[in-house]
């Protein structure tokens, strides 16, 4: 099941139209990615779908119920973390958590289990001041917290480790792999290899279109490489190799590396066989012949170059 | 009603916290002890610095000395003050982008405007009763107050055009989403009273008559009758504000 559906929404502001006709779904249990360059328009559909902007067009369901601008109740089923989240400074976590919970009616024993739980989660338990001297990453881990507060079925997190250092980044994605089976995660992000170590879904997100969706093999295989790398002991054999393959019509381009080279071939199985009888015929040993994995950042740059 | 009262103990915890109630209270405080103490002190001042062989004839001050010090400072200065510490009631929530995690939780818009509103006349009210409370005692003390008539009415109708204000401080910050909006409206406002009071049919109608007619009405010059219209001017437009700023606030980007 869906717990998410998008169906042909759009957004303007002013004569910037940033969502054109947007459509897609998040299924269940599943960690989304939702990924986009800078200005891509990754927040104003999260926010969309939280109903704090108004969609020009378009449709938007969660869990079946349809999202209403202004006051919407399907934020019941949400747990929103903003990409710099703000809380009250003179507040200490508890106490927020306190407050978050009292608003979504949760009873005050409850409030304390859950939120003593979160907050070891998150490793907060030592921080028991006041917000305003939190550091970026102890807030976001805080909004991890508030955002998980009231068992969300989806949560969603707009860029959550954009602004953290390496260990927080990798904090961070082991916690939203951590709620993974109870909570369906999407999180919007720049950051592929975020992506690659913990989504098993993909939606990029390019001039307000979604140019790429699916599950990441499936991805992979639909774009599959056509690249060959061979690499050399020395410089003479990575000469000698370059001018034998010269002129092969089944290469399209050719790049440089420091002591080898990659083939963009235009079929990569002809190629790699050409390749190897060449080698064995001119009695050259590479160091390494290898087809190159597509990765998500070759797929990205393709897509949004 | 939970999340109310939850978002209104926010409010007051923030006003402990970030020392407004504090500003509020020694503010008000010190109001409450200069009135009395100017009326009683400006003759022997005066006398003091007068020079040689100049002679005025003061009156001994009275106890309406003293509460014509608290009716000339308090919808001068303290309003002013109330303005100050108020006007970024709504603004700072908008600017901080703290609202954010509070209304994707559920909260509705309409409890954060009650809750901010209740927060802010009871403050008022608080500071504006310790206040007079100071007052009355050093008046009373010094003076006989039996000269005085309508004291609680005077006192009340001052305290009903301060809750007109916090209304439209917070009305000016869910319009504009920033504090110099709402200092703005507040202040803009306020002039276009003063404006409609040179008519003088207007007069018994424009809220302004609760803030400077005071005195009148403890000398009896004035009776409370003479406010009724006011009083229902001031209270019309104090909820026309709240119930307006609701929709609106609805409607707002955050």
């Amino acid at each position: 099941m869906n717990i998410l559906n998008i169906e042909k929404i759009s957004k303007s502001f002013g004569k910037n139209k940033v969502i054109n006709d947007l459509s897609f779904s998040v299924p269940e249990n599943s960690i989304f990615g939702f990924i986009g360059q800078n200005g891509a328009g990754k927040t104003t559909t999260m926010k969309m779908v939280l109903g704090l902007l108004k969609a020009d067009s378009g449709k938007i369901t969660v869990l079946g119920e349809p999202v209403v601008y202004g006051q919407t109740k399907t934020n019941k089923y949400i747990g929103y973390l903003p990409d710099v989240p703000e809380f009250y400074s003179y507040m200490t976590p508890k106490e927020y958590l306190k407050l978050c919970g009292d608003i979504t009616g949760m009873d005050d024993k409850t409030i304390k289990i859950k939120s003593d739980e979160l907050i070891s989660l998150v490793g907060l338990d030592k921080a028991n001041k006041r917000i305003g001297g939190f550091s970026r990453g102890m807030k976001q881990r805080l909004g991890i917290a508030q955002a998980l507060l009231n068992e969300p079925q989806l949560l969603i997190c707009d860029e959550p480790t954009s602004a953290l250092d390496p260990k927080g980044r990798k904090e961070i994605l082991d916690i939203l792999s951590t709620v993974k089976g109870k909570t369906t995660v999407v999180f919007s992000t720049h950051i592929l290899s975020d992506v690659e170590r913990i989504c098993d879904r993909v939606a990029v997100l390019h001039s307000g279109k979604l140019a790429l969706a699916g599950t990441l093999p499936e991805i992979k295989a639909q774009h599959k490489n056509d690249s060959l790398i061979v690499e050399f002991a020395v410089l003479e054999e990575l000469e000698c190799f370059k001018a034998i393959i010269n002129g092969c019509s089944l290469i399209k381009a050719v790049e440089e590396l420091n002591k080898g080279i990659i083939l963009h071939t235009y079929n990569i199985l002809e190629a790699e066989a050409v390749v190897l009888s060449l080698l064995s015929k001119n009695n050259l040993l590479p160091l390494k012949l290898e087809v190159a994995e597509p990765t998500l950042e070759n797929l990205f740059m393709e897509i949004t170059a | 009603m939970k999340s109310y009262i939850a978002f209104t103990t926010k409010e007051f915890t923030e006003q402990l916290r970030t020392h407004k109630a504090l500003i509020m209270f020694t503010v008000f405080l010190l109001f409450g002890i200069m009135n009395p103490v100017t009326a009683k002190l400006t003759p022997i001042i005066l006398e003091m610095f007068m020079p040689e062989g100049v002679e005025i004839t003061l009156g001994d001050p009275t106890a309406l000395d003293s509460w014509a010090q608290f009716f000339k400072n308090i919808p001068q200065m303290g309003i002013f003050v109330l303005a100050i510490v108020f006007n970024g009631l709504m603004a700072n929530e908008f600017t901080k982008g703290t609202l954010i995690n509070i209304l994707t939780k559920g909260l509705s818009r309409s409890t954060v405007i009650l809750s901010k509103f209740s927060m802010a006349i009871l403050l008022w009210t608080a500071s504006y009763i310790l206040c007079f409370a100071v007052s009355y005692g050093y008046t009373i003390y010094f003076w006989s107050n039996d000269i005085v008539y309508n004291l609680l009415f005077a006192v009340f109708v001052l305290w009903l055009f301060g809750v007109l204000i916090i209304s439209l401080l917070l009305f000016g910050g869910v319009l504009f989403k920033n504090s110099y909006g709402s200092l703005l409206l507040t202040g803009t406002t306020v002039v276009i009273m003063f404006l409609i009071n040179i008519v003088p049919i207007l007069q018994k109608y424009n809220p302004v008559l609760l803030s400077s007619s005071n005195m009148d009405l403890l000398t009896g010059k004035m009776q409370p009758s003479d406010f009724t219209a006011s009083i229902i001017v001031t209270t019309a437009l104090t909820m026309t504000f709240i119930v307006v700023a609701i929709p609106i606030f609805n409607k707002k980007r955050i």
